[in-house]
Order: structure tokens, then sequence, then C-alpha cells
């Protein structure tokens, strides 16, 4: 009843709109086309719950520069230092050993206790030093070099090991020349003990200072190196940036400089592919282009519907699905009494019929790939025309605002194109996700036959509805609607408002079946996707840092003298914000963002929590008849 | 860089109690300088090495001791963390493990100790491994042979034929490939060597 009532209604809306629209003399071959447009839209917006929360699995990117890396930096040690009262560099070598995770730090000290957190870092602090070298005047043997030497030129590690200040520099100048500046271990054997930064820093520079400078800048960007959270913009040339991203990794984000990647994989913004998809998607584009040609080289246009005919045996009368026959050789349409036989000067038969079948599985293969890649590319194709459309819009916008008219404001052109690009870039990526999703290459084992087709039935619905509404949106975008009357310029903008709501929503709930649905159950493997973003994605900001100023720089040399100039001015803008770091062991009061999601923060194969909310209801009833959707 | 008057030392250090330790050093016939030693080392009684002497090859990095010193055995041998085609030794020490602290005399004697207590889940040789694990009878009559074969007499004698030959001009490797290829026959090795 309830149904018969709907139906009663929207259809009574339908009337409506057909007199609105029955006055318009523009356009009188696409006015039924119109028409059915509407029945879509609205029901379409009706079919879709406004999924209300946000992304469960947020995250926050900021950026660091090459000013703001030093505060970054301190900011962590800073809380590290206070929450267990040690010495910096006893802070940097636990952030360096945890890979910066201040979170897993505080973890780890309630579950493992001090003793062992520090051990296994290479912390070793001993209260009371084993040998008084106070007099200076005894002579000490190095273990080493096995060399008397005067006391005043030995030195004591944390740790109570005691070597001569030569022994101590070699043995800091090969490990930072092997590129372990980061974790310089004590010399005695079996000793775990990180060596304190501040001996490595002055016995090499003395020696040294240009080895020096290189320990600095090593622990200086291990920040960046030595951080799950944190990775180097991958724009070439480099614009020095690095971007931060506190919650969920896998996200996309865009670095000041403009560039937007996808933070896990560091390669272009690719959502929904996943990572690994991505990766072999990109590859295979890459090798198949060979195999493309190949195509073009072994098949002909058919002269009728111009789809691509291979030659199907030996002889040179082929014929197209679409029933056209045409002749191998010259391309020309032929009747059906035009046989090889009739053709004179060339021979048949040469076709081999083991080789066919050896090829089968290889042309079938390729032929599910072009089929996935023709889509792909024809999406990426209509972005590359964006700058394009944009200019050739604006022009159209400027037109309509000069012109006599109560209507002045046409931001929902640009709008409704914004909306346009994101939602094509969407059912771009699409395409690989379901090559590899549906394809026998990544998991063949995970899914019976049955459940995939039946799996791959359903996205293709949604992705088919998704790409008929964005064509329906980019069709009413390209309007020339600088000529229309008010009226038609009104219907032409709710036409766009609510195709954009439409194709945003559908975007949305195609990620939500992709995380929940398909990728959720599988069993084998782990792929993860970044968040639709149905505004796009969010420019890193720049980093807030939360510390007081006046502990600030102590302690810390810097190869770059701006650079920490830099930071303290920093530090001092900010200064009040600071972390309020409660008696040490007690986590209570920390603000740490994203601190439930620490527990799979850096490792990159973990299975990421399922979302909840409306979103977990399986996804696919949008366009299912009931019946169908029972059975799920 | 390589601190020579530390491997001097350690050269008159280790020889020092050889009798008792069963480990020696020496410069490497025909080398040039410090940085190719010859070890020894005598097989750990009660083990399928007794009674042997097992030669090893000690190449010193310019970093040395700082950096580990490269060593291998000479000497054939059964042992599931030395390999049993060219004598690369698996042993933390020498690779991530090793600390300046630790003197060429450390290493050998962590060598012999490797003898007596071989660690099958880290292998060099994965088919020694495999058959110290699964056949530990057929392992010891195994090392047993192989120790008898090339590490007792023999081998002894094996070490002056190949000085001797060196000094008669030949290149080492190639003295050493023809000696094993004719089972050590010195006059065979010889005619083959002039014929070569
Ligand atoms: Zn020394
Ligand atoms: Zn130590
Ligand atoms: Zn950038
Ligand atoms: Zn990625
Ligand atoms: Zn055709
Ligand atoms: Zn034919
Ligand atoms: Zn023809």
């Amino acid at each position: 009843m309830a149904d018969d009532e709907e139906f009663q209604s929207s259809s009574n809306r339908e009337e409506e709109e057909e007199e609105e629209e029955g006055s318009c003399f523009y356009f009188s071959d696409q006015y039924d086309e119109d028409d059915d447009d509407d029945v879509n839209e609205e029901t379409v917006l009706e079919g879709l719950e406004d999924g209300a929360e946000e992304d469960c699995h947020w995250s926050v990117s900021s950026v660091i520069t090459k000013e703001s890396l030093l505060a970054a930096q301190k900011e962590d040690l800073r809380k590290v230092m206070e929450l267990l009262v040690i010495s910096e560099q006893h802070a940097r070598t636990l952030l360096i050993h945890y890979r910066w995770d201040v979170e897993r730090i505080f973890e780890l000290l309630e579950q493992k206790g001090k003793e062992r957190l520090f051990s296994e870092a290479g912390v070793t602090i001993i209260e009371g030093k084993g040998i008084d070298l106070s007099g200076s005047t005894s002579m000490y043997t190095c273990n080493i070099c096995f060399e008397d030497v005067c006391s005043d030129v030995v030195t004591e590690m944390d740790c109570g090991h005691c070597y001569c200040n030569d022994c101590w520099t070699e043995h800091f100048i090969v490990k930072i020349n092997d590129g372990q500046s980061r974790r310089i271990r004590c010399m005695a054997p079996k000793c775990d003990a990180v060596c304190d930064e501040a001996i490595v820093r002055n016995l090499v520079s003395a020696r040294h200072p240009d080895i020096a400078d290189r320990f600095d800048r090593f622990l200086l960007v291990s920040y960046i190196e030595d951080n799950n959270k944190v990775k180097w913009c991958p724009s070439v040339p480099h614009c020095g940036n690095a971007i931060r991203v506190e919650g969920d990794i896998y996200c996309e984000v865009e670095c000041t400089c403009g560039r937007q990647f996808c933070f896990s994989c560091l390669l272009e913004a690719h959502s929904p592919c996943s990572c690994t998809m991505w990766e072999l998607w990109k590859k295979k584009c890459h090798d198949e282009s060979e195999t493309v040609n190949w195509i073009t080289v072994n098949t002909k246009p058919c002269p009728k519907c111009h789809k691509p005919v291979e030659k199907n045996g030996g002889c040179n009368l082929v014929s197209c699905i679409c029933g056209q026959s045409f002749c191998w050789l010259c391309g020309g349409a032929t009747g059906r009494d035009h046989t090889w036989t009739s053709i004179s000067g060339h021979s048949c038969g040469r076709f081999k019929e083991d080789q066919a079948k050896r090829t089968e599985r290889a042309r079938r293969d390729l032929y599910r790939y072009m089929h996935y890649h023709n889509r792909y590319k024809a999406h990426t194709d209509s972005l590359k025309q964006e700058s394009n459309l944009k200019e050739t819009i604006q022009r159209k916008i400027s037109i309509s605002e000069n012109k006599e008219s109560r209507i002045k404001d046409y931001t929902w052109v640009m709008n409704g194109l914004t909306r346009l690009f994101r939602s094509r870039r969407v059912l771009s990526y699409s395409y690989p996700f379901a090559f590899y999703m549906f394809g026998d290459e990544l998991f063949k084992d995970e899914m019976t036959p049955q459940e995939r087709e039946l799996k791959q039935n359903l996205f293709e619905e949604q992705q088919q509805q998704l790409e008929s509404n964005v064509e329906k949106l980019s069709m009413f975008l390209e309007k020339d609607f600088q000529y229309f009357s008010d009226e038609e310029v009104m219907d032409t903008m709710r036409h766009v408002f609510n195709l954009s709501n439409v194709v945003d929503r559908l975007c949305k709930q195609m990620y939500q079946c992709i995380e929940n649905d398909l990728l959720y159950p599988l069993q084998r493997a782990t792929h993860n996707i970044a968040p639709y973003k149905s505004k796009g994605l969010e420019r890193a900001s720049e980093l807030s840092l939360c510390w007081d100023s006046d502990q600030s720089l102590k302690g810390m040399k810097t190869s770059n003298e701006d650079s920490s100039a830099q930071c303290d001015s920093a530090a001092d803008g900010v200064s009040n914000a600071g972390v309020n770091v409660p008696a040490a062991g007690k986590r209570t009061g920390l603000q740490f963002h994203g601190s439930s999601s620490s527990e799979d923060s850096g490792c990159f194969s973990q299975k990421r929590a399922r979302r909840d909310g409306p979103g977990d209801a399986p996804l696919f009833d949008l366009n299912v008849p009931a019946e169908v959707v029972d059975k799920l | 860089m390589l601190d020579l008057s530390r491997v001097q030392k350690e050269l008159v250090e280790c020889n020092k109690d050889s009798d008792i330790s069963g480990v020696t050093l020496t410069l490497h016939a025909g080398a040039a300088d410090l940085t190719h030693l010859a070890g020894t080392i005598t097989g750990p009684l009660g083990t399928p090495y007794e009674g042997g002497t097992f030669h090893i090859d000690i190449q010193l990095p310019s970093g040395y001791p700082f950096e580990p010193p490269k060593m291998q055995f000479i000497t054939k041998v059964w042992h599931p963390n030395i390999s049993s085609q060219n004598g690369a030794i698996c042993l933390d020490i020498l690779k991530d493990q090793w600390s300046p602290a630790l003197t060429l005399k450390t290493a050998l004697l962590s060598l012999q100790a490797l003898l007596s207590a071989p660690e099958p889940g880290d292998p060099q040789d994965a088919v020694v491994a495999q058959q110290y694990l699964r056949d530990q009878p057929t392992f010891v009559v195994t090392a047993r042979y192989w120790t008898e074969t090339f590490a007792k007499r023999a081998s002894v004698g094996i070490e002056e034929k190949v000085q001797k030959l060196v000094e008669m001009g030949f290149p080492e490797g190639m003295v050493r490939s023809t000696l094993e290829l004719v089972n050590g026959d010195e006059n065979m090795a010889l005619e083959k060597l002039c014929s070569s």
C-alpha cells in the first residue's frame, strides 16, 4: 500500500514536470529522455539514504616543511621526555626505536614497564658509573686498540663501557658512513646500548665536521623516514615538504605544493582501488600497451559499427557480431557471397588449429583487460579535458551574468562541474578495481564462481548507475545555458543540483560497498582503500605545534641555522597550547588524536575494522528488485 | 686505515698459548701485508671434527677492527653452518654482532665453539642442516669422514704442497683447485699446472 502511494505521488510529480517542460520548445528530441531522467533522479534520491555519519576512518594531515621539521620532532621528544623524565637523547633513542609513535611508547610503558621498554630500545641508564675517571693522571688500557692511554682521552658510555676516544671516533665514523646513525651501538660485545648522541657529535666533529653534520641530518630526517605517520611528499622536483597524518593512514592527501597522493603508497590518489591493485594495474597498462598494439595490428574496424574485429580463421572474409561481413584485406564491406575463394591473389589455410587453441586463453584475458582498460581510459581522457571544459563554462557564465535576467548567481554550474570531475575520477578508478576484484589474478580462491558472479553483477549495476548519472550530469553541464530563458536555466540548475547529489551519494555508496561487502570479507588478503571524500581531498594544514618555548631548543645543534631560528619563532607563536603532561605513567589528560587507532598504526598489512553505522547494511539494495535483496 | 699495530699485537697474543687454545694465527703464505692472514683451529674433542686441523682464510677490511674480519674455511668441512661447497661461514659475530672489542683469536675460538655446537636453525648449508636434523647418525659419519679425508695429515700436507707450488710461481687459487682436482697428488698437479 505504501508503495502504491509513493508511486502515486511520484507519478503526480512527473505529470507536473511534464507540463512545465511541455511549454519548452527547445531540444524537442531530448524531451522524452529528459523526462526519464527526472524519474531517475527523483527515485534515486529517495532510494538513497543520506548517510549522515561521516567517515569512521578519519585522518588529519598536516604539512611539515624544512622549517617546521625540527619543531615537529621536538614536540614529540618533549612529550616523551616529560612523561618519562629522561634526557632528550634517550627520548630520541626511544622514539627512533618505536618509529616516533608516542602513543605506542605510552602503551608499552604500561604493558612492559619502564625497564624493558628502555632496554629493548637500547636506552641504558646506570646510576653510579663504573670507573672513576676523575683523577686524570691515571693510565687506562683501551680494549680495542690495546694501547695504554691517559684517562682524560677515554670516554665512558651510559652503559658503563669505556674505550679511548680515537677508537670511539673511528667506530662512529664507520657506523655513520654505513647509514646507521640512528642507532649506533656501544662497541662492547653483546652490549645493546645506543651511544650518547652528544658524545658522538663531539668526538666526530673534532675530526670530521662534515660527518658530524651528516649525523645531525640523519637524526633530523629520522622523524620522517623512521615514522609510519610521516612521509615525504612525492612531488618532482621535490617541494621539500613531508606530510604527517594522524588517524587512519589509508588516506589520500594534498601537499601545500598542490601534489595529491595516496599516503600509503605515495602514488597518485587511486581510490577506490587498493594500493596493490593500483600498482598491478599501472604495471599491466605499461606491459599490455604492447599487446594492445598487437590488437590494433591484428584487428580491423568493422565498416558498419566500427568495433575491432579479429580475423577468426584463415579466411579473409570476416564477419562482425553486428552481422556485417567484410574483406580482411581491403577492409571493405562485402555481401555474404563474397567468399575467400573469390578473392584472387592470396592464399588461405596458413592458420594452424593448435595455435588457435593456445592463443585462445591469452586472447580472452586480453579482451577482458581491454574491456576494463577502455572504460578506465575513457573516463581518464574525459578528465584531461577538465581545464578546457572549465574555461568554456567560465565563458558561458560570464555571458549569462551580463545578460538581462533576474538570475545572477551561477555558482551551481561550477559546483556541478567540480562534482562531475570528482565522480568521474571515482568512476575511472572503479574499473581497475573491478578488473582485479572479479578477476583471477588476486582473488582466485577467495570466492566461488557463483559468489563472484553475484557480487560482480551487483557491483556492476551500481557502477553502471553511477556511470549513467555522471554522463547525464555531464550532458546538462554542457548545455548552452547562456542562451536559455530564466525558466530553462532554473530547470537546468535543478537537474544539475539533483544529479550532483545523486552521483555524490552513489560514489559514497560504491566506496562503502567496496569496503564492507567486497574487500572486508576477503580471507587471504587485506586490501584497504582511502575513504570517499565528498568534498575532495583536503589540503594538508600547516603544522600547529603545542609546546612551551622556554626549554625548546636546548641541546640540538642543527646543520641549518636558519631552520632552527625559524623554529624558535614558530614555537613562540603557539606556546600556550602546550600539552599538559600529567605525572609519569598516567595517560589520562593527554590529548592525542586518534588514540583508538594506535593499535593498527604502522602496520600496513593489517585489516581495518569494518565501518559501523548505516553503512554496515548491505548496500546492494539500491537497484536490485526486492526479491533479489531478500535472497542475499 | 687498518690498525696495523693492533693486528701485530693480536698475532703475538694469539700464538702465545696456541697449544692450549688449539688456535693459531699467521701471516698468509705469500701475503704482502697484514690484511691477509691464515688461521687454524683444532677440531673439538668429542665431536666428529676431533683430530682434525681446520685452515681458515682471514681477510681484514680496511676498517678492521671496526668492521668484522672476513673468514672462510679452506679445509672442507661437513657442518650445518659452513658451506660444504666453498667454506663460507654463517656466524653472527662475523656479521652484525661483530664488536671491535672482539679479536681474531676470539673469532677463531667462536668458530671452534661452532664446530661443537651447530645451529641448524640458521644454516649456511641447507643440505647438511637437513641431514643434521633428520638423521644424526649419518651426519656424524659423514662429518667424521670429511674430517679424516680433508682435515688430517693429508690436508696438513696439502698446505705444504700449496706453498711449494705457489713458491714455484703459480697463482694460489689455481694451485688449490688443481690439487683438489687430483686429490692432492703433487706431481699430477704440477703436470697439470705446467700443461695449462
Ligand atoms: Zn682505543
Ligand atoms: Zn656498552
Ligand atoms: Zn609537496
Ligand atoms: Zn596507494
Ligand atoms: Zn559491425
Ligand atoms: Zn581460408
Ligand atoms: Zn574485398
